[in-house]
């Protein structure tokens, strides 16, 4: 199925994927003009993506700097067999953020500063601007993955968003919004099953 | 789905949204390096359609700085690393430890092959002594039988017989070989018993009585034959007497021991 989903979201992503890998050779082989290029091609996208698990721009650009410089050095690691260029990218950027949010120390600074729960937060889920990506190929993919969600029951929608676009456990969750951390758990698994399930079916439209 | 199938799918979407507690992802990590090629699959496929609500969040510029930042990184480390290809450079050290190591290894083979070489040395220079003791005795073996045959060569010599005395050596057997123009003779002795260490054989030429030292000798195997020289026995005599007698060490003006052999021209 991943086949299809690569290959179908895939009339938009092929080309993107294509000039992606050439990137990685590059920067395997050690050319940082290639490394920049990767950079203006995702760094509002990850930004964006970082910002909403952190909150807080400086922390944000750190991340951002770290999962670059990560990219760089790490650019053996990357494995075709596992999956697209840009996955691996996003995967890596989520697990930086994740990390920092957890970390002992962000949790303190955030005590000392700003709740979650407070209202001014940045505080942004999926948007709905018309052009929230200056790539067409991704806003193209927004539209397909937004419509996706759309089939999903809110209840299983809803918790996909705030773990994705928050960065929250699943225990937060049960915490947060007063669910079994079974009934998470289960509404986790079940949407993302649908949610894997319809971007293939997407793609075979 | 089997309730390990379940397990593992409700632990995959939770990680790749990181939405598990440590000890459930540690769980998750646990199951992943036993999953089949469909749990392998569902893993990778979760995680693409997760990595697609990225694009959904709005895009955010990051400040200038950050780009800068990671090209100062990216570009002193390519600088570092020139080619693609990997070249490993010598450091000087390195080159002084290679060369130290091959130095130790080169001596540790010399002191090995010269010490080899030593013992063959020494081994040759054995047998060379010893070839060189076995060529000296057979020179002078040759010297002296050429010398011997030089005395049988003579065309004119005089030959005397002499038989063992029956109180001292009854089987005892001499011949002198007298080559009188050369003045030399040879003398043969046989059965006649070893001198003790402080005596010696003495050969007189008796004349007209009176005995002439023609020489003194040593016999200490008188099982062979034994043959000696006698040089300078120079007489005009026509007859006369040969006679062997045992004296002290180095022989006497006058015999002065028993006779052991005697025998008349």
């Amino acid at each position: 199925m991943l086949f299809f989903i690569l290959t179908t979201i895939g009339k938009f992503l092929t080309k993107d994927e294509e000039r992606d890998r050439a990137l990685m050779a590059r920067i395997k082989a050690r050319d940082a003009t290639a490394l920049s290029e990767l950079y203006d091609n995702y760094n509002r996208l990850l930004f964006g993506v970082i910002l909403s698990i952190l909150k807080k721009r400086e922390e944000a650009e750190d991340t951002l700097q770290e999962v670059f410089t990560n990219i760089w050095q790490k650019a053996e690691q990357f494995d075709l067999e596992r999956g697209t260029v840009y996955t691996w990218i996003v995967s890596l950027t989520r697990n930086k953020s994740i990390d920092r949010l957890r970390s002992k120390v962000y949790k303190e600074q955030k005590k000392q500063s700003t709740s979650l729960d407070d209202e001014d937060v940045f505080h942004p889920l999926y948007s709905d601007e018309s052009d929230p990506l200056e790539n067409t190929i991704l806003t193209e993919r927004a539209k397909i993955v937004r419509d996706a969600l759309n089939k999903i029951s809110e209840k299983q929608r809803k918790v996909l968003q705030v773990a994705y676009f928050n960065g929250m456990s699943q225990s937060e969750i049960s915490e947060e919004y007063d669910i079994p951390l079974g009934t998470v758990k289960t509404r986790m698994r079940d949407g993302m099953l649908k949610l894997r399930e319809l971007l293939a079916k997407d793609i075979e439209l | 789905m089997s309730n390990e199938n379940n397990k593992f799918t409700e632990l995959c979407a939770g990680h790749v949204l990181n939405a598990l507690s440590e000890s459930e992802e540690q769980e998750f990590q646990q199951l992943l390096t036993q999953a089949n090629t469909d749990q392998i699959q569902l893993l990778n496929e979760m995680r693409a359609a997760a990595a697609e609500l990225a694009t959904l969040n709005s895009a955010e510029t990051p400040s200038p700085s950050v780009k800068q930042q990671i090209m100062q990184i990216a570009e002193a480390s390519s600088q570092k690393k020139p080619t693609n290809a990997p070249v490993h450079k010598m450091t000087w050290y390195r080159l002084a430890a290679a060369a130290a190591v091959l130095f130790v290894l080169t001596s540790i083979g010399l002191v090995l092959y010269s010490t080899g070489l030593q013992e063959e040395v020494q081994n040759n220079e054995a047998l060379i002594s010893q070839q060189q003791s076995t060529i000296e005795r057979l020179e002078t073996e040759v010297k002296r039988k050429e010398e011997l045959l030089t005395i049988l060569e003579a065309r004119d010599v005089d030959l005397v017989m002499m038989d063992g005395l029956a109180e001292m050596s009854p089987n005892g057997y001499g011949k002198v070989v007298w080559d009188k123009q050369g003045g030399n003779a040879l003398l043969q002795v046989a059965n006649i018993p070893s001198v003790p260490i402080d005596k010696d054989y003495q050969l007189w030429f008796i004349v007209n009585g009176q005995p002439i030292s023609a020489g003194v000798f040593a016999v200490n195997d008188p099982g062979i034959d034994n043959f000696f020289k006698i040089e300078q026995l120079q007489s005009s005599a026509s007859e006369g007497a040969f006679a062997i007698t045992m004296e002290p060490k180095g022989g006497a003006p006058q015999p002065t021991g028993d006779m052991y052999l005697l025998g008349n021209m």
